[in-house]
């Protein structure tokens, strides 16, 4: 298929993700020269969004593999079929069969539980592979991943080595909970994604909360913009504005001011001490209009 | 080859020369994402990033770089819009700097007015290379400490529409948050004051989050241990009696007791206290914490609302003396040494000339499961002068250098 820097960006707005040149570009370069892509970035900032919308532009499959710690290749890349091959060894056995056609046999692919990561390989049309929240795997599973991000290809010791017919899109995320490894990183091309600027925030809650008064989406996206700045133990995340203008809609709230705020902040800040922060401050955020 | 693969390799040289890691492989990589994304300037710059940069830190070093490198549309007509033009090459070659010199020397020549003359530029760097050999650690400080005010200032003009022009539109909260505390993290100690000092303070709540999360990892209870045999049977009847499915027994957790030694007589002071708290943050990992201050003497340390309590009182401006303090340790607080007890010793280990007791220190070693000692001292200087450190070094498992936050968040990680 051959991508342009305009289908990218017009696939992207039609998915209807509102984005900006840096994840244009790095979509459509992780398009372009089949490397995988790293995104990094807050919590909540779109970075998982970015894995859909693509296979949503495409149009591809969305094969997601979640990571978390202790997830080992039994769990991400393929596992064998214990029960069904000792069911046929068994059944075998009354038979007589001979043991070399046996062992052949029971390795084959009609006993490999496929997971995620082989699936994506063996798929034979082009999937996007989601690999999310990579920084919360161990880091030896990081160095297992990376003969499959170069390559493209992973070592079954029973079948050989499987290549995949058609290079999956591959799309990491991490949270930075921990440093990823320089080899990783290499192998990968890097995206940044930060918190949106308060007129692309007030775009996506003028496409996504359709319902919601003009004036008051921009300052709902001021507001948001402004609260982020704090310092809050968790700053909230875009799902989290939509949510609070989804309930200002539903509270048919027409003004900001330190009353309304206060009513529906529980959507907006999940920390206690997040929350009276912003409440001792509330008025002086809304009364900041120009 | 060709003008604009020049200009490419001497931009990755004056990258590579600001201290961030671009393997061969990377360099490839942005010509070939060059190719694709066209020579337009934003989405070559963007190009360039996704390929070049693997962490935000260090974004800025990169938009300062290709701002000198591959001039503006508007600039660049008035000086020939060819990417090839001479005063750009000369201060791109120019541009590079000596292995090692901080970041802060690549936002320079910013500041500067770009000189269109290849002589002026040449002379105007001399002067540089000469106040650079001049300048002390202590100045050195001070360019980082320039360069971390920066992300500030954009981030604030992000926010204005009228800046919006050149950079994506972004809120730059976080990237610029990550930016100053990566360059936080890896001032030395050494060139603190009070300023810096407070800084870090200031972001340590967040550095003691991480180091929570981060030990609690490394002490992680390895799942695999021995054989569980009942389990084990019990789930092998589902099989038909084949033992197809092993089961564990989860090892029995490790508790580890913490003794912490930290030297707060005024060299190390900063580390000191930084230390002491992000221990602090992390206390529920451990079994129990007792932490001590030195300086000729022993006092137990405490914190209260974010402030050191030490009982009794030292005097601040008494000479170290460790081997006091270990005796000290060995005869009266012999209670807090076991064998599960992981010693942390904190200090550049500078006698005063008095006797080291490097004997007790290997008798403490004996007893305890480990000894780690975090020296915030330049390790060119380790050994010079008055310092026992030769000594001691020699006892204890682990030596290591912590100079600056990052270093000694990754000598504390090594106590699990």
């Amino acid at each position: 298929m051959n991508v342009t820097q305009e289908s990218v960006a017009a696939g992207l707005k039609h998915a209807d993700y509102i984005t900006n040149q840096r994840v244009e570009t790095a979509v459509f370069l992780a398009l372009a020269l089949e490397k995988p892509l790293l995104i990094e970035g807050p919590a909540g900032a779109g970075k998982t969004e970015v894995a859909k919308v693509v296979a949503a532009m495409l149009p591809a499959e969305l094969v997601r593999l979640q990571c978390y710690e202790g997830l080992d290749e039994a769990r991400a890349l393929y596992e064998w079929n214990y029960q069904k091959q000792l069911l046929r060894l068994q059944a075998d056995e009354a038979n007589g069969a001979r043991w070399e056609d046996l062992s052949e046999h029971i390795f084959s692919h009609e006993y490999l539980l496929e997971r995620p990561l082989l699936k994506a390989i063996t798929s034979p049309r082009r999937v996007v592979l989601l690999i999310d929240e990579i920084d919360k795997a161990d880091e030896e599973f990081e160095a297992f991943l990376l003969e499959l991000l170069s390559d493209f290809q992973v070592s079954i010791p029973e079948l050989g080595t499987l290549r995949a017919h058609e290079r999956p899109v591959v799309v990491l995320t991490s949270n930075r909970a921990r440093e990823l490894s320089e080899a990783l990183r290499r192998r990968c091309l890097h995206l940044f994604i930060d918190f949106p600027g308060i007129e692309q925030e007030r775009k996506i809650i003028a496409l996504k909360v359709p319902g919601l008064d003009e004036r008051l989406a921009a300052e709902a996206a001021r507001f948001v913009g402004a609260v982020r700045k704090l310092g809050l133990r968790k700053p909230p995340s875009i799902a989290e504005t939509l949510d609070w203008c989804r309930a200002l809609v539903r509270l048919g709230i027409a003004e900001l001011d330190s009353e309304s705020i206060r009513t529906a902040l529980g959507v907006l800040l999940k920390h206690e001490d997040d929350r009276a922060t912003v409440e001792s401050k509330a008025s002086a955020l809304a009364a900041r209009r120009p | 080859m060709t003008p604009f693969r020049e200009q490419m390799v001497n931009f990755i040289a004056a990258l590579r020369a600001a201290g961030i890691r671009i393997s061969v492989s990377e360099s490839i990589d942005a010509l070939r994402a060059v190719a694709a994304a066209g020579f337009e300037r934003a989405p070559m710059r963007e190009a360039m990033a996704a390929a070049l940069i693997k962490d935000e830190a260090d974004r800025i070093v990169f938009d300062d770089a290709f701002a000198r490198f591959f001039a503006a549309p508007a600039a660049g007509a008035a000086r020939g819009t060819h990417p090839d033009h001479r005063g750009q090459l000369e201060s791109a070659a120019s541009g590079r700097g000596r292995p090692g010199e901080e970041r802060g020397d690549v936002s320079k020549p910013r500041e500067r007015p770009q000189p269109s003359r290849p002589g002026a530029k040449s002379a105007a760097r001399e002067q540089d290379d000469h106040a650079e050999n001049r300048r002390s650690d202590r100045s050195e400080a001070k360019t980082t400490v320039r360069g971390e005010s920066k992300p500030e200032s954009e981030a604030g003009s992000a926010q204005s529409p009228t800046a919006k022009n050149d950079g994506p539109e972004d809120s730059g909260i976080e990237s610029g948050r990550a930016a100053r505390i990566r360059v936080l993290e890896r001032a030395p100690f050494a060139a603190y004051t009070d300023l810096e000092y407070a800084q870090a303070r200031d972001t340590l709540a967040m550095l003691k989050r991480r180091f929570r999360v981060r030990l609690g990892r490394r002490l992680r209870i390895a799942k695999a241990g021995r054989i569980d045999f009942r389990r084990t049977i019990r789930a092998a009847t589902q099989r038909g009696g084949v033992l197809a499915d092993l089961r564990f027994r989860a090892r029995r957790p490790r508790r580890i007791d913490l003794t912490i030694l930290a030297d707060i007589s005024g060299s190390v002071r900063y580390a000191a206290e930084l230390m002491l708290e992000l221990i602090a943050g992390a206390r529920d990992h451990f079994h129990r914490v007792r932490s001590f201050v030195y300086i000729d003497r022993l006092a137990e340390a405490e914190f209260e609302s974010g402030h050191l309590v030490m009982t009794p009182a030292l005097d601040l401006y008494a000479r170290s003396d460790f081997g006091r303090v270990l005796s000290e340790l060995w005869s009266r607080r012999a209670e807090t040494l076991g064998r599960q007890t992981v010693v942390v010793i904190l200090g550049d280990g500078r006698n005063n000339r008095r006797p080291a007791r490097a004997d007790l220190l290997r008798e403490i070693a004996r007893n305890c499961r480990a000894v780690v000692w975090l020296n915030p001292e330049e390790p060119a200087r380790w050994g010079t002068g008055d310092s026992a450190i030769v000594q001691y070094a020699r006892e204890v498992r682990a030596h290591l250098a912590a100079r600056n936050l990052h270093e000694l968040e990754r000598g504390l990680l090594a106590i699990a």
